[in-house]
């Protein structure tokens, strides 16, 4: 051996020694620590901040409580976020006048802001008229729960609040568990508002002043946000502080980097996956992976109810009959996910009121040529067909098939790849004659659907579609308090739905949790992320 | 010194005589954006439920609902007091993402460049010196090997031999281990600062993060710096002065090194140059791979959202990385050949 080359060998050795002590004076800390990785970023400290995005969202609910959460309960073996079941979390206890149009919400004595200040009710009064007054996105979600203005919120003693309805609604008590209205410390944020900027959103947007089972050590917007466990919070569903010491939430655009990471052991949990990494890392058994579907959220095929061809009913359904559902899955997804096409429906009617229900469609060009001659189109005709960047992965096999099958029909089909705002744009403006999309509630239910995704003329009414009977069901079955007639309701949203045929439910993706073997508690949550509160480690 | 001095009023006339430039690229990037379709507005309303109301909003909060040559004006009169607005994505004014993204850029550039240097000038040179041998054809196939194979391919190819097989190299996101403390902030370049504090081992965190990514940058530039170097070396091993020198019988890599290759990295240094801007803006495949905090990657992402402030910050940016580096290019050159500065 050369002097050179065992001094090389000298230095290898000595480097290993190196990252071995390294390692080892880590690995304490490292076990109360949660990394983890996303291809998005935080981009706000509020929530509320127009264009907040999701990773966003979980940050806010570590560090802020709202008065009350969702509670938790099995869907097929697996955790999931529970619209009926509405726990307190500031609030101790809360009722529900018999009428229907008052809250009461008696807040936890104990409950203390990061800073010591006690959370008295004029805070959360703040706080919620911040959401229904200030130009923030929370106005437009508590809308939904009928609460409009500050009038209706009213501070009966230091720890009670009130919360008046106009009527009766289902959606109001869950509204106040989504992410917008967090409970700020409205002596700290009255104190860094300007007269330009009343509520302080500014401040907030890079400054907490919450109650949560976490404070921010470091943020930094489009990199990474750090947290450190607030060791007196104890409003979590097991009564005590979070489990891990330390949360880093960190972007890494790669999907096939965060793979690595977390098959490394570097990265404790990763919800946002290539759908052909998750199988390949499922196959090798090391890590635990919990598909949930997406019970909340729905992708599918849109048109233009509004613009030729697709003005006519019998073209949209020899679509609907033209599409290859099964291979469209497989290419898109893997197979991972729920979907909703080749259903049965006996005698033809919806056997549920479940929005979204399977629908009782499948590949069948036979029937698909029926339509098309039924709307005077035998021969078919051109369109386009948008995805838009962001989901190229799974949009861009899906569309190269619909291209194709399409085409035995006499549909010539021109794939168009849009950047993820213009797409936005040319769907604000109902451009797109023929494009797929997907929709998430937070508050899944029947209604909710019906009233935000198929009536009205603004943006999340994809389809355009303008039907006055499902406008007035919709309505009317949000106030409507009998579960049977609400069923009822659904039932006949449904039928109206499959004989309108607006856009087609494809599936409901699987959001695929990866994590490692000892991390334990996950939750699938409405916003689809990470409940850093819900994990702790074996 | 006088050469110093008439480099230096060179260097001043030339900076000066580009601001016009600056100011065009500055309005025409500012017009581009307007042009291009897509509403940042909608685009960043897209929370469930954002409507009309919350899309008034945002273009409120961009400026966007006043007319464009207005907009323009305010826009100059905000760039002219250092004020490049505020970025949409990440809620912070652009100047401060870009002074605290830029140092990671420039890092990972200088390293690349240092690196694709040192390997192909002597690479360029053994192949000038026996063209047609083995080396000769080793060296071309070394080159195509590395331009043919895209950034962010062999970034994904280091990290899985020496990330994820072998486990040598420390994870690949950031510029130095999440669970590592930064040193206090000085001149940005990690490097530097942490020597600045005498933290060793923080120096050495951070060196091996920076191996990776800047390898695969440089792969991808070795050839056209060993191309020229080889090309301009068989001129000068080939002219009338290298001759003379080997006849009086100077030792050969006195011949090489003094003569030739002095008289044949003009033209490397010039490329060099030229390599260093592009790669300054062509290396967000590499900082996306690597999770890297750099301007690149921040730009590419302002521009998939129609972000305009930090597309349009980003486009000044270089376009004065790109001045200034032509300036560096004119002053080196006048070190490497005094003529040059002469007239």
């Amino acid at each position: 051996m050369s002097v050179t080359g065992s001094r090389r060998l000298l230095a290898v050795v000595a480097i290993a020694a190196c990252s071995l002590a390294a390692g080892s004076a880590q690995a304490q800390t490292r076990a109360e620590t949660l990394r983890y990785v996303t291809g998005a970023s935080v981009n706000t400290l509020d929530p509320n901040i127009p264009g907040s995005t999701r990773e966003a969202f979980a940050v806010s609910l570590s560090t802020y409580d709202r008065l009350v959460s969702f509670g938790r309960k099995q869907l097929n073996g697996k955790w999931v976020f529970d619209l009926g079941k509405i726990t307190g979390e500031l609030a101790e206890s809360y009722e529900v006048s018999p009428d229907g149009l008052k809250m009461t919400f008696r807040l936890r004595k104990d409950a203390k802001f990061q800073d010591g200040s006690p959370v008295t009710a004029d805070d959360v009064k703040w706080s919620l008229d911040r959401v229904v007054t200030a130009p923030v996105l929370g106005k437009a979600q508590l809308l939904t729960g009928s609460m409009t203005s500050a009038d209706q919120f009213k501070v009966i003693d230091p720890l009670t609040i009130e919360v008046t309805l106009p009527k009766p609604d289902k959606l109001a008590l869950p509204n106040l568990a989504t992410v917008y209205p967090i409970i700020i410390n409205s002596k700290v944020a009255k104190a860094h508002a300007t007269p330009d900027d009343p509520w302080a959103t500014a401040w907030l947007k890079e400054n907490t002043a919450g109650s949560g089972a976490y404070k921010i050590e470091t943020f930094k917007p489009g990199e990474q946000v750090i947290m450190a466990r607030n060791e007196a919070w104890n409003r979590g569903t097991p009564d005590k502080s979070a489990f891990f010491k330390r949360v880093i939430v960190q972007s890494v655009p790669e999907p096939a980097t965060r793979a690595n990471l977390v098959e490394r052991g570097d990265a404790d949990i990763v919800v946002d996956l290539q759908a052909s990494d998750v199988q390949s890392l499922e196959a090798k058994g090391k890590l635990k992976v919990i598909s949930t579907p997406q019970y909340n959220a729905v992708t599918f095929i849109s048109m233009n109810n509004q613009l030729p061809p697709f003005d006519n009913v019998n073209i949209r359904r020899a679509i609907a009959f033209a599409l290859p559902y099964d291979d469209m899955f497989k290419a898109a997804l893997f197979g991972r996910g729920s979907p909703l096409f080749g259903a049965t429906w006996a005698d033809g009617k919806p056997p549920n009121g479940v929005y979204p229900i399977p629908q009782p469609v499948k590949l069948d060009l036979e029937k698909a040529k029926e339509y098309l001659k039924a709307a005077g189109m035998p021969d078919g005709f051109s369109t386009t067909f948008s995805f838009n960047v962001g989901q190229a992965s799974t949009a861009e096999p899906m569309a190269a098939l619909v291209k194709e099958s399409l085409a035995k029909i006499g549909i010539k089909v021109d794939i168009q790849k849009l950047p993820d705002a213009q797409m936005s744009t040319q769907i604000n403006e109902k451009k797109l004659p023929f494009f797929t999309e997907g929709i998430v509630a937070w508050l899944p239910s029947t209604d909710y659907f019906y009233r935000n995704f198929y009536t009205g003329s603004q943006r999340w009414n994809y389809s355009s579609i303008n039907n006055s009977e499902l406008g007035e069901i919709a309505q009317k079955a949000r106030f409507e308090s009998d579960a049977a007639k609400y069923e009822e309701d659904g039932k006949k949203l449904n039928a109206i739905h499959f004989s309108e045929m607006p856009q087609i439910p494809l599936w409901q993706p699987s959001q695929d949790a990866v994590m490692a073997s000892t991390v334990e508690g996950y939750t699938y949550q409405f916003h689809r992320q990470v409940d850093y509160r819900d994990l702790n480690r074996k | 010194m006088p050469a110093v001095g008439a480099t230096l009023t060179r260097a001043g006339k030339r900076f000066l005589s580009s601001l016009p430039a600056l100011f065009g690229v500055l309005v025409f990037t500012f017009l581009l954006m307007r042009v291009l379709p897509g509403d940042p507005a909608v685009f960043f309303a897209s929370g469930p439920n954002a409507g009309k109301e919350e899309i008034e909003v945002i273009r409120k909060q961009m400026g966007l609902n006043k007319p464009v040559p207005e907009q323009l004006m305010l826009y100059l009169y905000d760039v002219g007091r250092g004020n490049l607005g505020r970025s949409m994505m990440t809620g912070q004014m652009v100047t401060k993402d870009l002074r605290e993204r830029l140092p990671a850029s420039l890092e990972l550039t200088f390293t690349a460049l240092l690196i694709a240097l040192v390997t192909a000038v002597p690479l360029g040179v053994l192949a000038a010196l026996r063209p047609g041998s083995a080396i000769d054809h080793g060296v071309r196939f070394f080159c195509a090997l590395g331009v043919c194979v895209p950034t962010f391919v062999s970034g994904l190819l280091l990290i899985y031999v020496f990330y994820y097989l072998l486990g040598l190299a420390p994870d690949p996101t950031g510029r130095v281990d999440i669970f590592a403390a930064l040193p206090p902030r000085q001149t940005g370049f990690l490097l530097i600062d942490f020597l600045l504090v005498g933290d060793f081992d923080g120096w050495w965190a951070a060196f091996r993060q920076l191996i990776l990514p800047a390898l695969s940058m440089a792969l991808f530039v070795v050839a056209p710096l060993a191309r020229i170097t080889r090309a301009s070396m068989l001129v000068s091993l080939g002219s009338d002065f290298v001759r003379t020198a080997r006849s009086v019988g100077l030792p050969w890599w006195r011949v090489v090194v003094t003569y030739a290759l002095r008289n044949a990295i003009l033209p490397v240094i010039t490329i060099a140059g030229i390599v260093f801007s592009t790669m300054l803006g062509a290396n967000v495949l590499v900082e996306k791979v690597f999770s890297w905090p750099g301007v690149a990657s921040y730009a590419l992402d302002a521009l998939l959202s129609s972000d305009y402030a930090p597309v349009q910050g980003f486009v000044l940016l270089m376009a004065t990385v790109f001045v200034i580096v032509n300036l560096l290019v004119d002053i080196l050159y006048g070190i490497a050949d005094p003529r040059v500065t002469i007239g």
